[in-house]
């Protein structure tokens, strides 16, 4: 409490620059950026923390989180993030990717950091949709669900279903922390928080890999408003991608 | 000074352990060495050749044209490996398991039933030490004790597997005269 | 020791402090060797799910401040150019060996030297180039790669070593590298948290107005900076020659014979060995080029260094060719066939055009 009787209730975290970020109205990745920069703050790691950004639309993270932070080739974070990891492994290291990059380009590299149990956090922004090269179909295209390189909606027939990717890396022995949340509304942002929040402090302790999927709105390539967007989480995608913690403390939980 | 040496045989016959035992051997001797393995495409059996140059100048090619001592552990392409003998060359034929009975004119063959002599022995896999005995009575690369002393070097294999190696390189020695 | 062991406890001496690979023959000894040793010292050995995934982790540890190498063969360095172009793109440094294969495609397992113009016009896509290191024999498998490592620091670039199946599996003697391993720069560039200073990016997304194109003024001054300092070539009995050898490798050894054999036989003859591809001796080989009656270039590919050394001759003499493109090392014997086949040009030596064989 100051002088004047005020009480600091709310403000930008530090860890997050002033910039004005680029990422379309509506869009969940300014959201997960904000929260990111808190829970890195709160567990004062931001200042030994390397995170790795992907291609895609959060390729310019490093324009908003004050922590240093790497490129890495389209998919290739897990592996990037690995090797910093193993030369630095007192830093808290993250990657930060979407569907295409981490579970299209990126599935091999994905599924062997997670299988190698590597000390890093994965954070899996998945809005069903390539959003930076114009709403291309995704792997985590909803069946049925219309994008630029599927105008008539998503038919398994020859492009398979949507891919679950906190279910894949489940089955994988080394895994120590996956959960998946949907920002879709207050709820939905304060569980992202505390299931980063755990991630990382899962990090921090060194018991292994961690893996945290933010089911995200994008208005854009949805082609909807920002609250239809949000119910579009809430439905649809919450109903092909079930929103619970998978594995704690190295353990599959029941569903 | 340059010797070439090609050593030839079945995948386990020790022929590439052979080459390595006696390009370790030469290092004291020959300011230039080379050894150079060539094996087939199988993990276990096929054909197996190594070869080992030994120079007093720069060694351009580990892979002689010409070999100036060949040691023949099986038939596996005897005939071609006796064509690549230089003029004054000499073959080392482990008549056991190999029937060359002649080399061209002006080159040397030597025959021992060097399998038959490991057996004897008490480890078939010695015959590879039985022919660097053999090599070394008619072509003294180095001496018998230099060789012993890098067989005594050999990481330790089965028990007593050392006093059977001596005793192999003694008995090819011997059975070359 | 075999050239694939010289060169892993060549970068273990040279302080690497990250190993990643996958397995490829033939270089299958390097990646156990390091599996081995690294561990063993304390330092980190990964055997990745893929190359992609390699050169990524040599990415990290790079970016990270870590010395960092990976090794692969042809097909297996094929899949790296990504990487090789966002470490160029990038500014890391890091090591990158190629025990070359025949090719293209899987071709074989055995030594060939198809991948000069992927190495040395740079393989990945955009305006970069890598330092490349050529090899003859297991001693130079050491040294050049504690060499290739403080070149990486040096200059932030990508240096390859380039040799081939047949200097990996062959084994000679070497004096191995006694002293400390080369000087590690300051790297004020490294994420390694930002505590106390601003964060550190390592990208090579530059999309502001201007702003690639000045970054690539940076990486062509600095290669420039390298074309100027850092060529390395060996010569033999190039005082007098003749005919001049242009080789590398396996077969710039090969040539070092045959040169002593066709002296033997009254042919004046010297070879021009360089042992940085990139950046080439061009000075040299210009200045050599002047002064000869022929150029044979000889490699085991169908021709690629080939074409530098007939853009730098400028027609000064012809350059011939003699290629072995199956995977097969050619003999001393075939090599001086070509050398003595070889007859001064008929017109005066000052012709326009190079011959091609």
């Amino acid at each position: 409490m100051n002088k004047d009787n005020k009480r600091m209730l709310y403000k930008r975290p530090e860890g997050l620059t002033d910039k004005v970020m680029h990422y379309c109205a509506g869009c969940g990745h300014s959201l997960a950026h904000k929260v990111l920069a808190e829970v890195l703050d709160e567990l004062e790691v931001r200042e030994k923390t390397v995170g790795v950004a992907p291609v895609g639309c959060a390729v310019f993270a490093y324009h908003y989180l004050k922590c240093d932070i790497s490129e890495a080739a389209h998919g290739r974070a897990a592996a990037v993030a690995t090797g910093i990891k193993r030369a630095l492994p007192d830093r808290i290291v993250f990657s930060y990717q979407g569907d295409g990059d981490l579970a299209a380009i990126g599935l091999a590299e994905t599924v062997h950091a997670a299988n190698r149990g590597e000390n890093i956090t994965v954070i899996f922004v998945n809005n069903t949709v390539y959003g930076m090269t114009g709403g291309q179909m995704a792997p985590t295209t909803l069946n049925g669900q219309h994008t630029a390189t599927c105008p008539s909606g998503r038919d398994p027939a020859g492009m398979g279903h949507p891919l679950r990717v906190c279910e894949l890396i489940n089955t994988l022995e080394a895994p120590y922390y996956i959960e998946r949340v949907a920002l879709d509304g207050v709820g939905g942002v304060l569980r992202m928080k505390k299931a980063l929040h755990k991630a990382f402090s899962v990090q921090i302790a060194g018991k292994g890999y961690s893996l945290v999927e933010i089911l995200s709105p994008c208005p854009t390539y949805f082609r909807m408003t920002a609250s239809e967007s949000l119910k579009f989480v809430n439905r649809e995608m919450r109903d092909c991608f079930p929103v619970r913690v998978f594995r704690d403390q190295g353990t599959p939980q029941n569903a | 000074m340059l010797e070439r040496i090609i050593i030839a045989g079945a995948g386990g016959q020790g022929s590439v352990l052979l080459g390595k035992l006696m390009a370790l051997t030469a290092m004291d001797i020959f300011p230039h060495i080379t050894f150079f393995p060539a094996y087939g495409a199988e993990v276990r059996g096929g054909a197996s050749h190594c070869q080992v140059v030994m120079s007093s100048t720069e060694i351009a090619s580990p892979c002689a044209e010409q070999a100036d001592a060949l040691i023949l552990m099986n038939q596996h392409d005897a005939a071609g490996f006796v064509a690549q003998l230089a003029p004054k060359g000499l073959a080392v034929v482990n008549s056991s398991l190999c029937h060359i009975r002649q080399v061209p004119r002006g080159r040397r063959l030597v025959s021992i039933p060097a399998s038959a002599m490991a057996d004897q022995l008490g480890s078939p896999r010695s015959a590879n030490i039985v022919m660097l005995g053999a090599l070394l009575r008619h072509k003294p690369l180095f001496s018998m004790a230099a060789a012993e002393q890098t067989i005594r070097k050999l990481p330790s294999g089965a028990p007593g597997m050392l006093e059977i190696n001596l005793r192999a390189l003694q008995a090819g020695h011997q059975a070359a005269g | 020791m075999t050239g694939n062991e010289a060169l892993a406890e060549g970068a273990i001496r040279a302080g690497c402090q990250c190993y990643f690979g996958y397995p490829i023959t033939p270089q299958n000894e390097l990646t156990a060797y390091m599996s081995a040793q690294m561990p063993a010292r304390g330092r980190v050995f990964i055997q990745s799910e893929s190359e992609l995934a390699a050169i990524s982790m040599v990415f990290g540890a790079a970016a990270a401040g870590a010395r960092a190498m990976t090794t692969s063969s042809s097909p297996g360095i094929s899949l790296m150019q990504e990487g090789l172009s966002y470490l160029a793109g990038a500014r890391l440094p890091a090591v990158v060996v190629n025990v070359q294969r025949g090719g293209p495609g899987l071709g074989s397992i055995d030594p060939a030297q198809g991948d000069y113009f992927q190495s040395v016009k740079s393989g990945g896509h955009g305006d970069y180039h890598m330092i490349v290191l050529a090899p003859t024999s297991v001693q130079e498998m050491h040294d050049l790669t504690i060499h290739a490592f403080r070149l990486a620091d040096c200059y932030r670039v990508p240096v390859m070593v380039l040799a081939d199946g047949r200097i990996g599996q062959m084994m000679e003697p070497i004096r191995l590298h006694e002293g400390p391993p080369p000087p590690a720069p300051r790297k004020p560039w490294a994420l390694t948290g930002a505590a106390g200073r601003d964060p550190n990016c390592v990208r090579s997304l530059l999309v502001g107005e201007g702003e690639l194109e000045q970054h690539n003024y940076v990486l062509q001054d600095c290669y420039r900076h390298i074309r100027r300092k850092e060529i390395m070539y060996h010569e033999k009995c190039v005082s007098d020659c003749e005919t001049l050898l242009v080789a590398w490798g396996t077969c710039a050894r090969l040539a070092r014979g045959v040169v002593d054999l066709a002296r033997a036989k009254g042919k004046r003859v010297g070879l021009l060995q360089p042992t940085t591809l990139w950046p080439f001796p061009e000075q040299r080989l210009r200045r050599l080029a002047a002064r000869v009656k022929n150029l044979l270039v000889v490699e085991m590919n169908c021709g690629q260094m080939l074409e530098d050394v007939q853009r730098l001759a400028e027609g000064r003499a012809p350059v011939h060719f003699k290629g072995y493109p199956g995977g097969r090392v050619p003999t001393e014997t075939e090599i001086l066939r070509a050398v003595m086949a070889l007859r001064p040009p008929r017109s005066v030596p000052r012709r326009k055009t190079g011959k091609r064989k």
